[in-house]
């Protein structure tokens, strides 16, 4: 009996010592980073909690958002979502109902923000992924908003680029039949490009599948068809066998490419046989002026090397999450009716300008923003060639 | 050594304990969380209840770990060891009555009080909810693997390929029937009919998935050895490409928006489903005869086994309830693609079969359960996650080369058999 009031006493004991130091809650704005930091992809998970942390420095420095009158400090939740569908749900509904963040950051490839947009709209919580290009994505969402421009936009801006700077009219397509990017990109631009040279202009379009690394067969075809171009919307490592062969089988014009190009890997491992080629994307980071300068070159020095566009597209995800909150004009402390505050604000941006150019969203939570054409340098830099507007 | 001896008679204070007297007191401390976990959270220094017991946040805030302990000691340990010692005796006696009713109905109280337990557990927040249904599915897909890597002794690889049928097969039954979209038109039925044609929608996609096992099992059953694993892995992949392409399904973009249909009791009566009948079917003729064919086939011929027809059955079974598996996943992620179920998943599921146990439902259980709690534990670490599983897995195939709890199926009778000895004083 004695050992049992002992036992109870001590435990009441620790109870009221943790309860002493219980700490004040103060309000902090929460703000979730869903990212691929392990998996396929941990580059672009790198890339997105670097970017990430960046901002939060930036934010501390000033001592937190400040929203209406108040300052706010401000705390990310980082969880790492294996670039699987199923962990890319369940971090979503962790932040979500556990952790109670007010907007979340990613996730960034399709395959997770596809369906971890449909977890944060059931919960009426504001998403925005910066990378993700399918439409599905934001599609009948109202709460999940995005960084990038749409397949459907790149990929006429790259039929009418080729046209207008070449003058040719006949292409060929190459890329990734079980990869849901490629293959969406590469139908978007035989459209594109039959709307303007007619039917039967893309006159090589092969396919393979993914982790493929001898793209002879095909290229060969490529070359036997007469094709003026060569459009190839793959990753940066495929890109670089891709050109490699191309050139050795005896290929001399013009390859082009998209967004997926552009990472800093890409120079590394195609050397030579890039240069002077093309592709479209978000920002160029050769010859960038003002805030993308300062950017790319705080990055540079903090983590060794030039941002690819998934970075300087989480940044300038965060910073549209905290234009947003700080538009709401006023946060109640109710999570619920705060994130209706801030859906609300972030549907309504207008020209918000990016480092990765200048967004605008009207209604949807696709922005209308400026594509760029980016030439690989006679140095392996991306230099900026052109900008083509919605 | 006194010690030893406290620690065994402290110990021996619960072995009387039925089945029931713990669920029992895992319904009261689930309940208790219920009712004062958020205040007792706060006051131990915790935002809130913590999740899984504290292993989410034991790794992202290491100084709350004590906070968590006591929480968890408060909440469940106490409570639990106080109210089942203290039930002894009505225990035993509710277990006896229970005991001499018919199986059938003993069963059935056991499962809904399993069901309470989980549920009230689950209400508390929406990520225990989606942790514990995707567990469950888990066991389900562990258990339909180690049919064949255990009680068969056979090594498959296409479950994933299984699962994906099953995943595709339901969400396009659903999507077809219950939602207006663009791949399938407008919607067939009235979207109230859902939750009773669901039970279609999953056993249509394990049939198509057992008729996917048919192709691999009719020209590898031919052969014993590797051979099953090669042609096995080799349909994985053919399933993987096959989805990829076929534009009907959306190819690698995979299907969304299938109606919300996986509910926790829905998945959780299929997997009592699934483990019930796996469980018969390994304790039954054929499983006994299943048994025999991997211990060695031309004995068992022998002895009037058909081991032909023995094998084929046991891996169409195990594939239809992959498929089953494949639809609820489909259905609680509400999202699938040919991406999924790749050499990743088929690499988790092996591990979750021999962590556990080889010819064993208890090992599934057990290994499902425990690697789907060490995932969402180990999180934080990011890369050094995909170094502990797998350091984890060496040592339990070191010192357990069999799996946790190998060799051990589920026998009801001795599980709800009331624990009088003598002396009692009921």
């Amino acid at each position: 009996m004695r050992k049992g009031s002992l036992f109870g006493v001590c435990v009441l004991v620790v109870i009221m010592a943790f309860s002493l130091t219980g700490r004040a809650q103060a309000e902090t704005i929460k703000i979730g980073i869903n990212a691929e930091l392990t998996g396929d992809i941990p580059k672009v998970g790198e890339g997105t909690k670097f970017a990430a942390q960046m901002w939060l420095e930036d934010v501390k420095a000033a001592g937190g958002i400040t929203v209406g009158k108040k300052k706010y400090p401000v705390e990310l939740v980082l969880e790492d979502n294996e670039s699987k569908a199923e962990s890319a749900v369940k971090v979503a509904t962790k932040m979500i109902t556990e952790d109670g963040v007010l907007v979340m950051v990613g996730p960034q490839a399709s395959k997770q923000a596809v369906p971890a947009g449909g977890i944060a709209n059931n919960y009426k919580t504001p998403m925005i992924t910066a990378w993700s290009t399918n439409p599905d994505t934001t599609k009948d969402r109202p709460y999940v908003f995005r960084a990038c421009f749409l397949d459907p936009f790149q990929g006429p801006v790259l039929a009418n680029f080729i046209t207008s700077e070449f003058k040719f009219t006949k292409a060929a397509v190459l890329y990734d039949v079980a990869s849901d990017y490629p293959k969406g990109l590469a139908e978007f631009f035989k459209q594109a490009w039959e709307k303007l040279h007619g039917k039967g202009s893309v006159v090589a379009y092969e396919s393979f599948t993914t982790k493929d690394t001898d793209f002879s067969s095909q290229l060969t075809k490529i070359i036997n068809s007469g094709a003026q171009v060569l459009f190839t919307p793959q990753y940066y490592n495929e890109v670089a066998l891709i050109v490699q062969q191309a050139h050795q089988l005896g290929w001399k014009k013009p390859i082009v490419g998209s967004d997926s190009w552009g990472s800093a890997e890409l120079v590394n491992l195609c050397g030579k046989d890039c240069y002077g080629d093309f592709f479209s994307t978000h920002y160029a980071a050769a010859g960038a002026k003002g805030a993308t300068k300062a950017f790319i070159d705080r990055y540079k020095a903090k983590y060794g090397y030039v941002p690819d566009d998934v970075a300087a597209l989480t940044w300038d995800s965060m910073n549209l999450a905290q234009t947003a909150i700080q538009n709401t004009g006023g946060l109640t402390g109710d999570l619920k009716k705060d994130r209706e505050k801030v859906r609300t604000a972030m549907s309504q941006i207008k020209k918000f300008n990016g480092i990765t150019g200048e967004m605008t969203f009207s209604g949807s939570g696709d922005p209308s923003k400026c594509a760029v054409i980016v030439k690989i340098s006679d140095k392996g830099e991306f230099a900026f060639y052109k900008s083509v507007c919605p | 050594m006194a010690s030893t001896t406290t620690f065994r008679t402290f110990r021996a204070g619960w072995s009387r304990v039925p089945l029931i007297g713990w669920f029992f007191g895992a319904l009261l401390a689930v309940t208790l969380e219920r009712l004062v976990g958020n205040p007792l959270a706060l006051a131990v220094g915790l935002p809130k209840i913590p999740a899984l017991f504290g292993l989410d946040i034991m790794l992202k805030k290491p100084l709350l770990i004590p906070n968590a302990v006591l929480y968890v000691l408060l909440i469940y340990g106490l409570p639990m060891g106080i109210a089942t010692r203290a039930s002894i005796a009505p225990a035993n006696r509710l277990a006896t009555g229970l005991f001499r009713l018919p199986i059938v109905v003993t069963t059935v109280v056991y499962i809904g009080f399993l069901y309470a337990i989980l549920h009230v557990w689950a209400e508390v927040n929406d990520y225990r909810a989606l942790v514990l249904k995707l567990t469950l599915i888990a066991i389900m897909f562990t258990l339909s693997l180690n049919v064949i890597n255990g009680y068969m002794g056979e090594f498959s690889c296409s479950h994933p390929g299984f699962m994906a049928l099953g995943a595709y097969c339901a969400s396009v039954f659903s999507l077809g029937l219950f939602v207006d979209n663009r791949f399938f038109g407008t919607a067939l039925l009235p979207p109230a009919l859902g939750p009773f044609l669901f039970p279609v929608a999953l056993v249509l996609g394990g049939i198509l998935a057992a008729a996917g096992a048919l192709i691999v099992a009719v020209p590898s059953f031919r052969t014993r050895g590797d051979y099953l694993a090669i042609i096995s892995l080799a349909f994985l992949f053919i399933v993987k490409s096959l989805i990829e392409n076929l534009e009907y399904v959306r190819g690698p973009r995979g299907l969304s928006g299938q109606p919300d249909l996986a509910s926790l009791p829905t998945v959780f009566l299929w997997t009592v489903a699934c483990i019930w009948s796996i469980n018969n079917f390994v304790r039954s003729t054929i499983g006994k005869a299943l048994n025999a064919v991997r211990d060695n086939e031309m004995a068992a011929s022998a002895m009037t086994v058909n081991t032909r027809r023995t094998k084929m059955v046991a891996f169409l079974f195990s594939a239809f309830w992959a498929g089953i598996a494949g639809g609820l996943f489909a259905h609680v992620l509400r999202y699938v693609n040919p991406g999924t179920f790749g050499i990743q998943t088929l690499a988790e599921v092996l591990a979750m079969v021999y962590f556990g146990g080889l010819n064993s439902v208890y090992g599934s259980i057990v290994g499902a359960v425990s690697i789907s709690l060490l995932g969402e534990a180990l999180r934080p670490l990011e890369i050094f996650k995909w170094i502990i599983i797998p350091l984890l897995l060496i040592l339990v195939m070191i010192y357990r080369p069999t799996g946790l709890i190998a060799f051990k199926d589920v026998d009801v009778t001795a599980l709800f058999r009331p624990k009088t000895g003598p002396g009692d004083e009921v």
